[in-house]
């Protein structure tokens, strides 16, 4: 397994808000966690990478993340796109990109390479690059921000709200690139949070679904039947 | 007001803004990073200036000029022991709390600070000038000035204004710092240790407030309580320009040292009151100071 949640329980101000959370991700797999506001879906990926307290155990390529602090998690090959973006505005959308590679070390070939690999799922970032991140528009805001999840996402990438708030030509867009992302790696697994489980369908292998902060029992059985085209549906 | 009382009160407020700049971009360097108003900067100032003025005394008879070097060493020293023990045993414990309880908290430290400074130092004054007797005096209008104070104090702001500006825009660790600063969380996601961000900031900017007292300590008598004339001028000056605004800091550091020093040789009883007046005016017209943009808080 690439990721699996063991009894993960988190509290925020004295209130529950994942009970005892448990799901796996296989390796090379693009699961779909949806759920309405407020369920747990970005506590649960805040979790994961380290952002919220939380008991039980959270296993990442078979070892206890407990041990890791949040810091060095991105450096295990998780990326992670929060739903607000959180892009960096002081600096251009490439160095939103190259920072993360810069703080990780990576040599210029691997940084080179990672840059090419996020170009080549976001073509149009190519455009960006030398525009300031604080001046983009929501929504290439994020496709920048998965880009810079890509740079270091390179075994799961965590993805929260992606189409939230996106014009449907920007969310096609999205989804053409998680497509590319899929087909040009196959091994890379991604978590996708979402409200509307519709906009998921076409694009997730299997759809978990938490619910005041449960993941429905069951819901890591198998997959979701795949929708082929439309890319999107809402 | 006649053309030599302008020359001279600029000289004489040049010269005190660059010493109050050195403690003030360092205050708000720290508050911009680490949110967090820390009043116990102006012991660093005065235990800046007291290390200075021991260092100085010590390597004076062997040769004066190593007081020179002795500023620059009391101010890092200073800094990096001082403030780094601050910051990893005390505010460390406090970052995200209340902040009027972070406030209560670096002002006990500043009272204890202030009370070790007068255990380990004594109360009788303390003067170590050879740094400012090293260099010529230069006459402007018939007034002999010393070039410690006409050129290197305004040479020191500059430089480090311009240092600064590069670390911050142009190096991998001024990177770092403006990512923590503008989000703790996404710079986590990013692999930024957000603690070892803090610890540098602080001990940064601590070494900037021991610089000042340093550079301060030839060219007065250290008394104690010298540390809390200048956090108050200091948070005056970081408040006037907005706080964490370093290219501000040094703006609003000329303003008021400029009206001070103007004060000084036309209104000297109005000394104490001209920069506050500055500040309470700026405040109410721009809460977040002349060069702070207000900020979205994320609910």
């Amino acid at each position: 397994m690439m990721l699996a949640l063991e009894q993960v329980r988190v509290s925020i101000a004295g209130v529950v808000v994942l009970r005892d959370v448990s799901f796996a991700l296989e390796a090379g797999s693009t699961v779909a966690l949806v759920g309405r506001n407020g369920a747990g879906k970005t506590t649960t990926v805040r979790t994961i990478m380290g952002f919220t307290a939380a008991a039980g155990r959270i296993l990442f390529d078979g070892a206890d993340l407990a041990r890791t602090p949040p810091h060095e998690r991105p450096g295990l090959g998780i990326g992670y796109a929060p739903e607000d973006r959180r892009l960096f505005s002081a600096f251009s959308v490439e160095e939103n990109l190259l920072l993360p590679a810069r703080v990780g070390g990576l040599g210029p070939a691997e940084t080179k390479r990672r840059l090419e690999r996020a170009y080549g799922v976001l073509p149009e970032m190519a455009e960006l690059r030398a525009r300031p991140a604080g001046s983009v528009s929501g929504g290439q805001g994020k496709m920048v921000a998965l880009a810079r999840a890509l740079i270091l996402g390179t075994k799961l990438v965590l993805l929260d709200e992606p189409f939230q708030g996106l014009a449907p030509v920007l969310a096609q867009r999205y989804a053409e690139a998680l497509r590319r992302l899929r087909s040009q790696d196959r091994d890379i697994t991604l978590l996708i949070t979402e409200s509307n489980p519709k906009l998921l369908a076409a694009i997730s292998e299997r759809t978990l679904t938490i619910e005041r902060g449960e993941v429905a029992p069951g819901a890591s059985g198998p997959a979701l039947p795949r929708a082929d085209p439309p890319i999107l549906s809402r | 007001m006649n053309l030599t009382i302008v020359v001279l009160a600029a000289l004489d407020g040049i010269s005190y803004a660059a010493l109050v700049f050195l403690v003030s971009v360092g205050l708000s360097l720290i508050f911009g990073v680490m949110r967090i108003v820390n009043v116990a900067h102006g012991s660093l100032y005065a235990y800046g200036a007291y290390a200075a003025a021991t260092i100085g005394i010590a390597v004076a008879p062997i040769s004066p000029w190593l007081t020179y070097p002795g500023l620059l060493l009391a101010a890092i020293g200073v800094g990096t022991i001082l403030g780094g023990l601050l910051e990893r045993f005390l505010l460390r414990l406090v970052y995200g709390r209340d902040e009027a309880l972070q406030l209560l908290i670096t002002f006990a430290v500043f009272m204890i600070l202030d009370n070790l400074q007068r255990v380990i130092w004594g109360v009788q004054p303390i003067f170590a000038a050879a740094p400012l007797q090293l260099l010529p005096n230069i006459s402007v209008l018939g007034v002999g000035y010393t070039s410690y104070q006409t050129l290197l104090l305004p040479g020191v702001a500059a430089l480090t204004l311009i240092g600064l500006r590069y670390f911050l825009r142009h190096t991998l660790g001024g990177a770092v710092i403006l990512a923590v600063t503008e989000d703790r969380e996404a710079a986590t996601a990013i692999g930024i240790n957000p603690n070892r961000v803090f610890l540098r900031t602080f001990i940064l900017g601590a070494i900037l407030a021991a610089l000042g007292g340093a550079l301060a300590s030839p060219t007065t008598s250290l008394l104690p309580g010298i540390g809390t004339e200048m956090i108050v001028l200091s948070f005056a000056v970081a408040a006037t320009a907005g706080l964490g605004q370093i290219e501000g800091a040094a703006i609003a550091a000329l303003m008021i040292g400029l009206a001070r020093a103007f004060a000084i040789y036309t209104y000297p009883e109005f000394e104490v009151l001209v920069p506050y007046a500055i500040m309470v005016l700026v405040l109410l017209i721009r809460p977040q100071g002349l060069f702070g943009a207000t900020r979205l808080r994320r609910i």
